[in-house]
């Protein structure tokens, strides 16, 4: 036994044949029993953005993590807005591997992202609402700051206003000053929200 | 041509094609070393604006300009032994780790991607036959590739400078090395064991008959390549593995926080990442 040269792999499709791409086959295996056919599914609709409907359609059903994680690269292959909105749907779900996952994705399409960004902040749910927070961490916008305001002048909800308050903290200018201290007079009986917004105004002041 | 320069709008232009069909995302902190090459490759081939240069690299039906900026694009350096625990992690901890779920005597196989000049193929060679005893027990094939032509053909030469195989001991040396002038040629025996291609990580068509590999070594690499580049090239590994395989990153990259499909496998000579096995 000893080191033995390896064949090289046949990369070029003329010599390596599959079963030519059908767009029609691919979507309906996305909902093949075997995993590894919905996997394989994925990865040749990964290159066709008429594909986005069906793959999140995939991904809010798809329970295997190995499969999920396919759809979501996929998707953010894609990166147009309508896998944006697919993911920004994710953000409903009751399944906290996908909302997770969406967020992550969304995260990495910042740009095709931020237009979603006011509707998901209005949005009736309030846990949406918390997670499109947690997704403005990481868009570097200067609207990420006026939202944020947008957020401590007219939520109702206390635990939405300290998840940006958390974050005007670490982003927040002199704007911010004034619509927290008018936050802190709408929550007065909240704790918490004064804690919060203490230490936001105290770290936006820089003392 | 010394006046000639290359535009803001040029180089987004030029970053955004490189990037879509390699996948390497060149950021403003690259700039001057980019607009080095492109105006290098200008002069070269005649080109009086960019705009010419930039529909002859589209377009050219044999894609050799391409090709030649390709290699001219990517970094290269590297030498033997670079972070050698990795090798020791390879004899020591993943090989013995994976000989026990082999279900048959196949060959143990190993992608190294990407191979740049050979030294990292060549190491693992050569640490398998100085470091590891199973070596007596089981064949072992090692395929590098690169998306560097020229680098490719240099790998197959095997010739190092003094520099390259500075972590190399006397006896190593000795045993696998040919003085060449001021150079060292690597023997034939490893030079015909080492299997080199040209393989863009980026591209599905080209990494399609990359599978059944035991280990992957892709050090050093990924980090030219932004977060969804690298969720791609983390679902091209996994296809690549036979579960249960190993992928052996660069000491500043992590699987974790490029995708959650491998599992984390903590040897004592450091950390890589496993194909989830569902037999075991």
């Amino acid at each position: 036994m000893a080191l033995k040269r390896g064949i090289t792999p046949q990369s070029d499709p003329a010599s390596n044949p599959e079963s030519p791409f059908d767009f029609g086959t691919a979507v309906k295996q996305l909902s093949d029993q075997d995993p590894a056919l919905r996997r394989a599914s994925v990865h040749a609709l990964a290159k066709h953005p008429e594909a986005v409907g069906a793959l999140v359609d995939r991904l809010k059903k798809e329970e295997m993590g190995l499969v999920r994680q396919s759809i979501l690269t996929a998707l953010v292959g894609i990166g147009d807005a309508a896998a944006v909105s697919g993911f920004a749907e994710c953000l409903h779900s009751e399944d906290a591997n996908l909302r997770n996952g969406a967020i992550e994705a969304l995260k990495l399409l910042p740009d095709r992202t931020a237009p979603f960004i006011p509707a998901l902040l209005a949005d009736p749910n309030s846990d949406v609402r918390i997670l499109t927070i947690s997704i403005l961490e990481s868009l570097k916008y200067a609207e990420v700051e006026s939202w944020l305001i947008s957020i401590v002048e007219k939520d109702t909800h206390v635990n939405v206003c300290g998840a940006a308050l958390d974050l005007l903290a670490e982003v927040g200018s002199q704007h911010a000053l004034e619509p927290i201290q008018r936050l802190k007079q709408r929550f007065e009986h909240e704790p918490y929200v004064q804690f919060a917004a203490d230490l936001a105004l105290k770290r936006i002041r820089g003392n | 041509m010394s006046a000639t320069i290359i535009t803001d709008e040029d180089f987004l232009k030029f970053k955004e094609f490189f990037y879509r069909k390699t996948g390497i995302s060149f950021e403003n902190s690259k700039r001057y070393f980019v607009d080095r090459r492109i105006l290098d490759r200008m002069e070269a081939t005649g080109s009086e604006t960019f705009r010419e240069y930039f529909m002859m690299l589209r377009f050219q039906a044999s894609g050799e300009e391409y090709q030649l900026l390709t290699n001219q694009m990517t970094v290269n350096e590297t030498y033997f032994n670079r972070e050698d625990h990795h090798f020791k992690c390879l004899t020591d901890s993943i090989l013995p780790a994976l000989v026990k779920i082999k279900k048959n005597k196949s060959p143990i196989r190993i992608w190294c991607m990407p191979s740049s000049s050979g030294e990292e193929p060549y190491s693992i060679a050569i640490s398998l036959l100085e470091n590891w005893p199973g070596i007596h027990e089981w064949d072992v094939e090692i395929i590098a590739s690169d998306i560097d032509t020229g680098i490719l053909e240099k790998a197959k030469a095997g010739v190092y400078s003094a520099r390259s195989i500075r972590n190399l001991s006397p006896e190593v040396l000795r045993k696998y090395f040919t003085k060449v002038d001021v150079d060292y040629q690597i023997c034939d025996e490893l030079r015909q064991a080492v299997e080199f291609t040209r393989v863009n990580l980026a591209e599905p068509l080209d990494t399609r008959g990359y599978k059944n590999f035991d280990v992957i070594f892709c050090r050093n690499l990924l980090i030219y390549f932004d977060d969804i580049s690298r969720l791609t090239a983390a679902e091209t590994f996994f296809d690549a593995l036979n579960p249960g395989g190993f992928i052996v990153l660069g000491h500043s990259e992590s699987m974790s926080r490029i995708s959650p499909i491998f599992s984390v496998c903590r040897f004592p000579e450091g950390i890589v990442y496993q194909k989830p096995n569902p037999n075991r």
